[in-house]
């Protein structure tokens, strides 16, 4: 009888790999790709140096007056000039540093969702971003610690921005997995509730949400209390983000195959322990993506808060442009600066969202 | 606990009288009439369409039904949750399509009940997980994810998963049916040597030779109700009914 004898593997043809085989697969496929290529690579050689000079080789970068902005580049001694009411608004600078330990608390957080060891990871993660806001609005606030109270109306700047989608987002992931829940109840009050809620704040323009959040909100409030501003923003965020969560969570929800809920079913758990320990996790890793870029978007409606007079990062810009020390037209700088700070912060969240995803993979064989 | 019928032998485990299923207008199960005896092996076959998962998944109350009477180990299966996870909890089913949860490893698999339904501390439930995994020959995967065993092994770690809950009854919805033609052997040596050890398991399955070497009892049904019953060699010898012939000639045929 013959025996089977595989053919050992041979290393793919050199035509198929390699720098220029890549070369002519993407950028000189066809000859009007050619000439596309061609083309990009002309307008980056006439822009780039331009710009660049623009930003580095004629920019003005010591100073702290515009008198110093001498050169016909970009006036980045602006930037340096206003970056404390950038980042932390008019906080008090001698208590700067509790919004820094805010941050360090949030990125400790997060670190800590991964690094923790795998037994209690879970545990220690859920409570301590649940723990996250009461500790950090405690902070900032100081009365609860007995630190020095600082006014919701100094606190500004990009870390408001921060902490304003952080704060939201950590509230509104558990609710909006509720309403996701409730739409797929079988009761039809839950269910129409849900639907009701989830339709109206995805339906309606976050703009408009701002507005009844400052001046509708309080026409319900009992006469006399005076809820904060920051917080009935706050809970606008809160709702605005469950709505369109509550509709990412409900996609992963389809996602999961019913023989899930079965097997789960067959050993006995009880409803809970079916959606918490099995179901949840897998809606979760499915809606990743759409999870991060509903917070992103979050995020980027924070600028939003401007029209409420908010002094959110680009509110505290437009404040610093009108200033009368800085009429010299610091727009472009300005903008340039909110983009870069943003699109950072996005670009981050996105890498992170990446390595969440790489570690929920538990696919692939290996 | 509701007392078993009358009729029924004090030793059966399963009682079905009358069952009677609709999905919508759509009459399903049709009096199907079933009593399976402690240890005994029982296989159901049939075309696809005739309410042969139906009428398991009925036993464990994946599906419910609206007619008739269905008793397991003395319970009667009514609209009361505690009666509906007991039973489930000494019913262990094993699906087609396996079923494993993906984010867990194999070993988690194995432990999530024994912890979490029967409240036992977590390195008994590992100790009786590791136990099961080597009946079923592959401990050396606890941990490793569903994702990367093949089908025959994530059917084996699906049959573990079940016996961690040391259940008095197995349910077997077709769990050969979407594995590959070499790993099907694997997957019923487990069932076989399952069934010689006296669970009692009611096999939805194709797998003739199984049926002939470990049944029973094979009850073939078709559009909805149960056609015939007998002991394997007269039932595939001598088929009293002509649609049974007609199916066991389709099947064996070639």
């Amino acid at each position: 009888m013959k025996e089977f004898q595989p053919i050992a593997a041979r290393p793919a043809p050199i035509k198929t790999v390699g720098f220029t085989a890549w070369l002519r697969d993407n950028l000189f496929s066809t000859i009007p790709n050619a000439v596309v290529t061609l083309s990009v690579i002309a307008l980056l050689a006439y822009y780039l140096p331009l710009i660049f000079d623009w930003a580095f080789w004629s920019a003005n970068f010591t100073g702290t007056t515009e008198d110093a902005c001498v050169k016909e580049g970009a006036c980045w001694v602006f930037i340096n000039a206003w970056s404390y009411q950038f980042f932390y608004g008019t906080y008090p600078v001698e208590e700067v540093w509790r919004i820094n330990l805010t941050l360090v608390l949030l990125v400790m957080v997060i670190a800590a969702s991964f690094t923790l060891p795998k037994s209690i990871r879970l545990k220690a993660s859920i409570t301590s971003w649940l723990l996250l806001p009461v500790v950090g609005i405690a902070i900032l606030d100081g009365r609860l610690l007995g630190l020095e109270v600082v006014s919701t109306d100094l606190w500004g700047g990009f870390t408001l921005n921060v902490f304003m989608a952080a704060a939201s987002i950590i509230v509104a992931f558990p609710f909006s997995f509720l309403w996701a829940l409730g739409r797929r109840s079988e009761m039809p009050f839950i269910r129409s509730v849900s639907v009701i809620f989830i339709e109206f704040f995805r339906g309606v323009p976050v703009l408009s949400l701002f507005f009844m959040g400052s001046v509708m909100l309080p026409l319900f409030f009992a006469e006399g209390t005076n809820v904060d501003k920051l917080i009935r923003v706050w809970l606008v965020l809160i709702f605005f983000m469950s709505g369109y969560m509550a509709e990412v969570f409900r996609g992963g929800f389809q996602a999961v195959p019913s023989g899930q809920y079965e097997a789960a079913d067959s050993i006995g758990l009880s409803y809970w322990q079916k959606i918490l320990l099995i179901i949840l996790p897998q809606v979760i890793k499915v809606s990743m993506p759409n999870i991060l870029a509903t917070f992103v978007m979050l995020f980027k409606n924070t600028t939003f808060l401007l029209i409420i007079g908010i002094p959110e990062v680009v509110q505290t810009l437009q404040t610093a442009l009108s200033n009368s020390y800085w009429l010299g037209g610091h727009a472009l700088e300005g903008y340039l600066f909110v983009f870069l700070v943003f699109w950072g912060s996005c670009f981050s969240m996105s890498v992170l969202a990446r390595r969440i995803e790489r570690q929920m993979n538990t696919d692939k064989r290996d | 606990m509701t007392a078993t019928n009358s009729a029924a032998d004090s030793q059966d485990v399963i009682v079905i009288e009358n069952l009677n299923k609709w999905y919508g207008n759509f009459h399903v199960l049709r009096d199907i009439n079933l009593h399976v005896k402690k240890g005994e092996r029982i296989v159901i076959c049939g075309p696809s369409g005739s309410g042969k998962s139906t009428t398991i998944r009925c036993i464990n109350r994946l599906e419910e039904f609206q007619e008739g009477s269905l008793v397991v180990d003395g319970v009667e299966m009514i609209e009361d949750v505690k009666n509906i996870e007991k039973i489930r909890r000494d019913v262990g089913m094993v699906f087609q399509h396996f079923n494993l949860f993906p984010h867990l490893t194999i070993l988690e698999n194995l432990t999530l009940g024994p912890i979490w339904v029967q409240k036992k501390p977590k390195a008994e439930a590992e100790e009786i997980a590791m136990k099961y995994l080597e009946r079923v020959k592959i401990p050396d995967q606890a941990d490793k994810y569903p994702g990367q065993l093949s089908g025959g092994q994530q059917q084996r770690v699906a049959i573990a998963r079940s016996l961690c809950m040391n259940p008095n009854i197995m349910l077997f919805d077709e769990p050969t049916s979407a594995l590959d033609p070499e790993m099907i052997k694997e997957v019923l040596d487990v069932m076989v040597e399952l069934a010689e050890e006296g669970m009692t398991m009611i096999c939805v399955t194709h797998e003739m030779g199984f049926a002939k070497k470990v049944a029973d009892r094979v009850i073939f049904m078709d559009a909805g109700q149960i056609v015939e019953e007998n002991e394997p060699n007269e039932f595939f010898n001598n088929p009293q009914n002509e649609r049974t012939k007609l199916f066991l000639s389709q099947i064996l045929g070639h």
